[in-house]
């Protein structure tokens, strides 16, 4: 689905009523952030035709786009933060750190490369020591593991022969960190007789954006988009699994590039589920999964939320005889990306996951399910259950037959 | 019982015109006592564009306007720079205007010395991206911006530290004369009814569209046209700079930009009472409609509020020798003695913002004169302290913005502003947020002469001016005021009430969607939360 009206910077609408400080996750455990709707579109207004102010407090600003969906205005507060992340970062620079953690796709391919020394290294408490010292990482904060057999190596179909045609972008994560989730989607693609086309593609550009890096996120988002339309142009749907990568897609490539182009391809952009969604609609679903008795709690990433689009993930989990999928309806899980691994984000980070923490253990389900890979390592970190994203429960489901 | 005071000049007015009148008195080492039945600039002193002009408006129609225009820029730029933004202008013709007006106000400008230069459409679309993209020329002026707020509340208390008088909320009851001469003026306190005589030899009536009635007051018989023109607030800057239609000056051709928004306007229709700030919701749409062939989007762009003014016209019937003493006809300085046979009355009326000062000195060189005064006008060169700060509020926990507003703003309130900032436990906290006014900032100024009114700390601070109109920050400015002791509770409430139904009264007539939304939030939160009623009645 495409995000109506929200393709261009207007803040006249905002009413100031402080639905989006209210709602802020980051605002609800600090008062040291000013708050998006400060930072969002008053700053934008006093700003306009005069000098720029560079306030240090957006460091605190995650990008998790919540603001966005609760304005009843419609303002697109998160891309108005944005760009003043952009003007601090320009002001006083980026750390190496926050040039590390934002180029995902460069650390992915290094770090999937060197794997298990990479994993090993991350997991001992004295080299951890050093990082924080050293990069400004929080020693206590669980890194997610990386794989040698990343998918990239893995699968590498540029091509589709079905009459539905699929254009999966893997985004970082399932390419370094989990390839098993592109495994899930590309055997649930299969058992609905599509064939899936891996591509070329660079990280979507949301921990670019999320540290400020701005141009750098927008010339990979003009790449994506690039590549990716000519897959569309050429009848194919472009398919995501990772929540924050679509959302770019679906919102911040309209607002950051502002062109055509992307105003097309957002047309064509689905989340995995609710692609899935889209085909039992069309009565093309494949239903017929096997049963699995498990009791799941679904965790909603804040990226997922910001599309506006329901539940897919549990539209489509309830479909599966005897699996159990509640809602955890619990608020951002404090990791949000880049965010808390940086040490001096940590604590806000940790009292940010505090009422999803609980969430997890008021249900006491056996498993976790999020599409999430960033707020998954905050589940790992602050939870006992597994995690799974949704297509892996699916390709399962149609295994078990 | 009356209390009696003596004095030598009082001036009758509080705008912009009375505020340049006891400053320059005042400087002059003259007594002097301003009275203002309201607030200072309450009236058309403010109810303007806020445009400081380089005179290019009146270059063709009225050369001395113009004239004086351009010289008072000049003089304005040295001696009350706090007030002022010198942000350039930019006069544009776009489709349709008259290319020989364009011929005929390139040689008027040039013959009255002001400096203009051609700029491209491209490089002007560039500096002012909201301009119409058809603009034929477009040519580069030295407008600027001037606040009038702070311009009047700076002129006022720099005389005031000079040792000049000032009554706010004093409305004048009567003036006296004997032996054909002025005598004393009476005056009532707003808030406690309390009778003040003071004696004086000179009556000074700078009262703007309210002149003819002190007039009347006075015995004295004078016509005013009271021409009323509205102007709307945008709710964003659109402009760096000033941006003028290159034609015969008519309706709807100014964008001025004034801190945070944008001011265009105006229109023109003569109105019967000096009050008369009533608003018309088709006159805004035509003007609108007619200011998008400057700024197309002016159709689309939010706009905040309106507001309109009276321009005070003086006028001179079979009278030809009232016009004073070489001043042009932009303003009227009438020596009543001479037109009517009453000594020590004088009255100035018309003229522009811009020439407030050019106004004030020949008032008070007539004054002078009758008083056997010799000192002559310092206004032209002695600056009025200026509100920028270099003293460092970084050690505070002030927001960027915050600080920012401050350090622009603070000027001679800089020592208040410290001391709350040291002593009170909100002192940092923004109040406004649309305007970035800090309870530090509010504490700073509040008039110590009066009861609590909001109005008068929007005039000094912003608060309330922006985007939500007060929704937010009148309450909590009230509440405040109530805990540290500015207010009692009673006192706040009548000031909540009257806040809103003025703010409201500027929104109402927009009638887009966007205030709507905007004003039943405003009642939401009064009417609902608050439990205030609406239509300004009380529930105490």
């Amino acid at each position: 689905m495409h995000l109506q009206g929200l393709n261009d910077l207007d803040y006249n609408s905002c009413l100031k009523c402080n639905a989006c400080t209210v709602s802020c996750p980051v605002s609800n455990v600090t008062l040291d952030f000013g708050g998006p709707k400060h930072l969002g579109p008053e700053l934008a207004r006093l700003t306009e035709q005069q000098e720029p102010i560079d306030d240090k407090r957006i460091e605190l600003c995650t990008l998790c786009g919540t603001c966005d969906a609760v304005c009843p205005e419609g303002v697109p507060v998160s891309s108005l933060t944005a760009n003043v992340k952009a003007l601090h970062a320009e002001e006083n620079g980026t750390k190496f750190r926050d040039f590390v953690l934002s180029h995902a796709e460069y650390v992915g391919k290094i770090a999937s490369a060197f794997a298990p020394a990479t994993n090993l290294t991350m997991k001992i408490k004295p080299a951890r020591k050093v990082m924080q010292w050293v990069m400004g990482m929080h020693a206590d904060r669980q890194f997610p593991v990386y794989r040698f057999n990343n998918f990239k190596r893995r699968y590498t179909k540029k091509t589709a022969e079905t009459k539905r045609k699929v254009a999966y972008f893997t985004g970082c994560y399932a390419t370094y960190n989990q390839p098993d989730i592109g495994d899930a989607f590309v055997n649930v693609m299969k058992h609905n007789g599509i064939d899936v086309a891996v591509p070329k593609q660079k990280c979507c550009g949301v921990p670019m954006f999320a540290n400020g890096r701005m141009k750098e996120g927008k010339k990979n988002a003009a790449y994506n988009v690039d590549s990716l339309l000519a897959y569309v142009r050429d009848g194919y749907d472009v398919v995501v699994t990772c929540s924050s990568c679509s959302l770019s897609f679906k919102k911040e490539y309209l607002h950051y590039l502002n062109s055509a182009e992307a105003e097309e391809l957002a047309q064509h952009v689905y989340d995995a589920n609710e692609y899935l969604r889209f085909l039992k609609e069309k009565d093309e679903l494949n239903e017929d999964f096997g049963a699995i008795g498990q009791r799941a709690g679904y965790f909603s990433p804040c990226h997922m939320k910001g599309q506006g689009i329901g539940n897919p993930a549990m539209d489509m989990l309830e479909l599966i005889p005897g699996y159990e999928i509640r809602d955890l309806a619990a608020d951002c899980c404090g990791q949000c990306g880049t965010f808390g691994f940086k040490e001096e984000k940590y604590p806000y980070s940790m009292k940010m996951g505090e009422s999803m923490k609980e969430a997890v253990n008021e249900l006491d389900a056996e498993i976790t399910v999020t599409e999430c890979g960033m707020c998954k390592t905050q589940l790992d970190q602050l939870t006992e259950k597994k995690t799974m994203h949704p297509i892996e429960v699916l390709a399962k489901a149609y295994e078990t037959v | 019982m009356t209390a009696r005071f003596e004095t030598d000049v009082v001036i009758i007015g509080g705008g912009v015109t009375g505020a340049g009148v006891v400053r320059d008195l005042t400087l002059r080492g003259v007594r002097a006592i301003l009275v203002e039945q309201q607030d200072v600039v309450h009236g058309t002193s403010s109810r303007n564009h806020g445009l400081l002009h380089s005179g290019g408006r009146y270059a063709v129609r009225d050369e001395n306007a113009a004239i004086e225009s351009y010289r008072e820029n000049l003089i304005l730029k040295e001696t009350v720079p706090g007030s002022i933004e010198q942000t350039g202008g930019l006069f544009v013709k776009v489709p349709g205007d008259d290319d020989d007006y364009v011929r005929q106000w390139l040689k008027s400008c040039e013959k009255v010395g002001i400096p203009t230069e051609e700029v491209s459409v491209k490089q002007a679309l560039k500096e002012e991206p909201y301009l119409n993209r058809d603009a034929e020329a477009v040519f580069r002026v030295p407008d600027g911006a001037v606040d009038p707020f702070t311009l009047t509340a700076d002129v006022i208390a720099d005389a005031a530290d000079r040792g000049g008088g000032l009554l706010r909320y004093h409305e004048v009851t009567s003036i006296s004369r004997q032996n054909g001469q002025v005598e004393s003026v009476t005056v009532q306190d707003r808030f406690t009814g309390e009778l003040k005589q003071i004696e004086t030899s000179i009556v000074i009536n700078a009262a703007g569209p309210w002149a003819a009635h002190v007039a009347r007051m006075a015995d004295v018989p004078m016509e005013l046209i009271n021409n009323k023109g509205t102007l709307t607030v945008l709710n964003q800057r659109i402009n760096r700079q000033v941006i003028n239609r290159l034609r015969m000056p008519g309706d709807a051709d100014i964008f001025v930009p004034a801190h945070n928004v944008t001011i265009f306007g105006t229109t023109g229709v003569n109105v019967d009472r000096p009050d008369d700030t009533s608003l018309d919701r088709d006159e805004i749409r035509e003007m609108i409609q007619e200011g998008a062939a400057l700024v197309p989007e002016v159709e689309n762009i939010r706009m905040i509020r309106a507001f309109s003014g009276s321009r005070p016209l003086y006028q001179e019937k079979a009278d030809s020798d009232a016009s004073g003493r070489g001043v042009t006809r932009g303003m009227a300085l009438l020596d009543h003695e001479k037109r009517d046979g009453l000594g020590g009355f004088i009255t100035i009326s018309g003229g522009k913002l811009t020439t407030f000062r050019y106004m004030a000195e020949k008032t008070a060189d007539l004054a002078a004169e009758k008083l056997g005064v010799q000192a002559g006008c310092t206004t032209d060169r002695e600056p009025v302290p200026h509100r920028v700060t270099d003293r460092d509020f970084s050690k505070w926990d002030l927001s960027p913005a915050a600080q920012k507003k401050v350090q622009y703003w603070a000027g001679t309130n800089v020592e208040r502003l410290e001391k709350s900032l040291h002593e009170s436990v909100n002192a940092s906290e923004v109040i406004c947020e649309c305007e970035q006014v800090t309870w530090a900032e509010l504490e700073a100024a509040f008039p110590e002469d009066r009861p609590f009114h909001l109005g008068d700390l929007r005039r000094r601070t912003r608060l309330g001016m922006g985007t939500c109109q007060g929704t937010f920050c009148h309450q909590r400015a009230a509440a405040l005021a109530v805990e540290n002791g500015y207010a009692t509770n009673q006192e706040a409430e009548a000031a909540l009430v009257n806040a809103l139904e003025t703010r409201k009264k500027g929104m109402t007539p927009l009638g887009d969607e966007q205030t709507r939304r905007q004003t039943e939030m405003m009642d939401a939160i009064y009417c609902v939360s608050l439990g205030m009623q609406k239509e300004g009645e009380s529930n105490v």
